[in-house]
């Protein structure tokens, strides 16, 4: 007993109130939940970046098409078959360490397709948790937001 | 009869302790405080928390208790300030480049938040030492203050088109890479890995993508990351934070790649991983000899019970498309 109680006493004294990092674990928060023509996790990097006003980062992936060409050709004429993801999650602060954010919960994912030369790609927008696919009736914002996709250029990696 | 002989031998047993603790004394590894060239400039609330967590040992103003200054325990003591002195000197840090300052005093609240320091062994005989939640706070708030964003700045964007109109207009043949200083070789497919997560830094202005390879990617499928498995490479890459008018953070100028390989027995005196770096559009081997990784051994130490790594990896690389 008298064991029992000084165990106890020297593990409230050691064990209890230290912090602790989180145990380790996927980031579940930010796993893609919902129907994708396409799994963008699954491909290679593009890029990826952040906005500082709306406090989320986004990570664009490619098809080996879209990959390839971005890697080496500066301008923004991808070819046919090339398809563009762009993954945007809500940031969040990393329980790990203060100095850094991760992503926290997907906002939106968008898919750009390059169909044959000359014609406009195809412009996909799913959102919200499951990911549900919008639509848009502004063809403007729309053709805005693929130039926008498109123009991104390959982060450099030698 | 064995009696009196068992109290004898009690009394041999006291006395040779008490003689062998009085000789102990005669074994005094020096313990001097060198003179304050570079203190740290802060203000007073934060000096007042450092002085009191963390003083006692990273600077030049260690002041022994009496209960120290006896051996054994002054071995300890003077062992630890020795080492906590070596890894971060509040007394000489500002003899460092201020982005060195910044990352140092990071890496001290960190190992704060993550309770590493100050060391369990010292708090239970310096309770006053703890850093209370709220103290953390204030220290975290120095270093981060509530700020305006920043603002496109010029210089970042010409470093970043400068060295991307080289690279993609760059022959595809391989560029001649040193292995890093322990011997670890380059590992040139690491852009072809799946992405296993994204850090936006605000402590050293980084954005960075981490990738893994195959072994890497099955482990996380599997669940199977605290250990990882043997044959798990990741690649953190790391690029200049270039702000546009819209507020996008793009990844600019690229920094570095550096690596952990998981193999349990090859780097066994690095904690199971390899470590390498390799900085600049150069790929030059980062670090002065083959004992550079000990920074990233130490840096790495808190998340210890999650097998050295801090990334929460992301999940769902081999979920099928469509």
């Amino acid at each position: 007993m008298k064991h029992l109680l000084l165990a106890a006493a020297l593990f409230a004294l050691i064990g209890c109130n230290t912090t602790k990092p989180e145990p380790a674990s996927i980031n579940q928060q930010a796993t893609l939940a919902g129907q994708l023509p396409y799994n963008p996790l699954a491909w290679r990097v593009v890029t990826s970046w952040t906005n500082q006003n709306s406090h989320t980062m986004s990570t664009l992936y490619g098809n080996d098409l879209a990959v390839e060409y971005a890697r080496t050709n500066a301008g923004h004429e991808y070819p046919a078959g090339a398809v563009l993801a762009l993954v945007t999650w809500q940031q969040r602060d990393d329980p790990h360490w203060f100095g850094a954010r991760i992503p926290g919960a997907p906002q939106t994912v968008e898919f750009v397709t390059i169909s044959s030369p000359g014609q406009s790609p195809a412009y996909e927008r799913y959102q919200g948790s499951p990911l549900i696919r919008t639509t848009t009736s502004d063809p403007t914002a729309t053709a805005q937001r693929v130039e926008y996709l498109l123009s991104q250029r390959a982060a450099v990696m030698p | 009869m064995s009696s009196r002989s068992s109290t004898r031998l009690l009394m041999f047993l006291v006395l040779a302790g008490f003689l062998g603790l009085v000789v102990m004394q005669c074994v005094r590894p020096p313990l001097e405080n060198p003179p304050v060239t570079a203190d740290l400039q802060a203000p007073p609330e934060v000096k007042r928390i450092l002085r009191n967590s963390c003083y006692g040992c990273h600077s030049n103003e260690t002041k022994l208790p009496w209960f120290d200054q006896v051996a054994p325990a002054y071995w300890l003591v003077t062992h630890d300030v020795k080492e906590a002195r070596r890894h971060l000197n509040f007394s000489e840090i500002g003899k460092l480049p201020a982005a060195q300052q910044k990352a140092a005093l990071y890496e001290a609240v960190n190992f704060v938040q993550l309770g590493e320091m100050p060391l369990h062994s010292y708090t239970l005989v310096h309770p006053d030492a703890k850093v209370s939640p709220e103290d953390l706070a204030v220290l975290k708030n120095y270093l981060h203050p509530p700020a305006p964003a920043p603002a496109p700045d010029d210089a970042v964007k010409t470093a970043a088109d400068t060295q991307y109109d080289k690279w993609i207009h760059a022959s595809s043949a391989a560029l001649t890479v040193q292995p890093a200083l322990n011997g670890i070789t380059y590992f040139p497919d690491y852009k072809n890995w799946k992405v296993i997560a994204t850090t936006d830094r605000f402590d050293n202005n980084t954005l960075r993508v981490i990738s893994g390879n195959d072994v890497a990617i099955r482990a996380i499928a599997e669940h199977h990351i605290n250990p990882w498995p043997d044959g798990t490479v990741f690649a953190k890459i790391a690029w200049a934070k270039q702000v546009e008018a819209n507020g996008d953070v793009r990844s600019g100028a690229f920094i570095q790649v550096e690596f952990m390989i998981k193999d349990s027995q090859k780097y066994a005196a690095t904690k199971g991983w390899g470590y390498a770096r390799w900085r600049g559009m150069d790929l030059k081997p980062y670090g002065k000899d083959a004992n550079f990784a000990n920074e990233c051994v130490s840096c790495h130490s808190p998340v210890r019970g999650n097998d050295y790594v801090y990334t929460f990896p992301l999940a769902g690389q081999l979920g099928g498309s469509r």
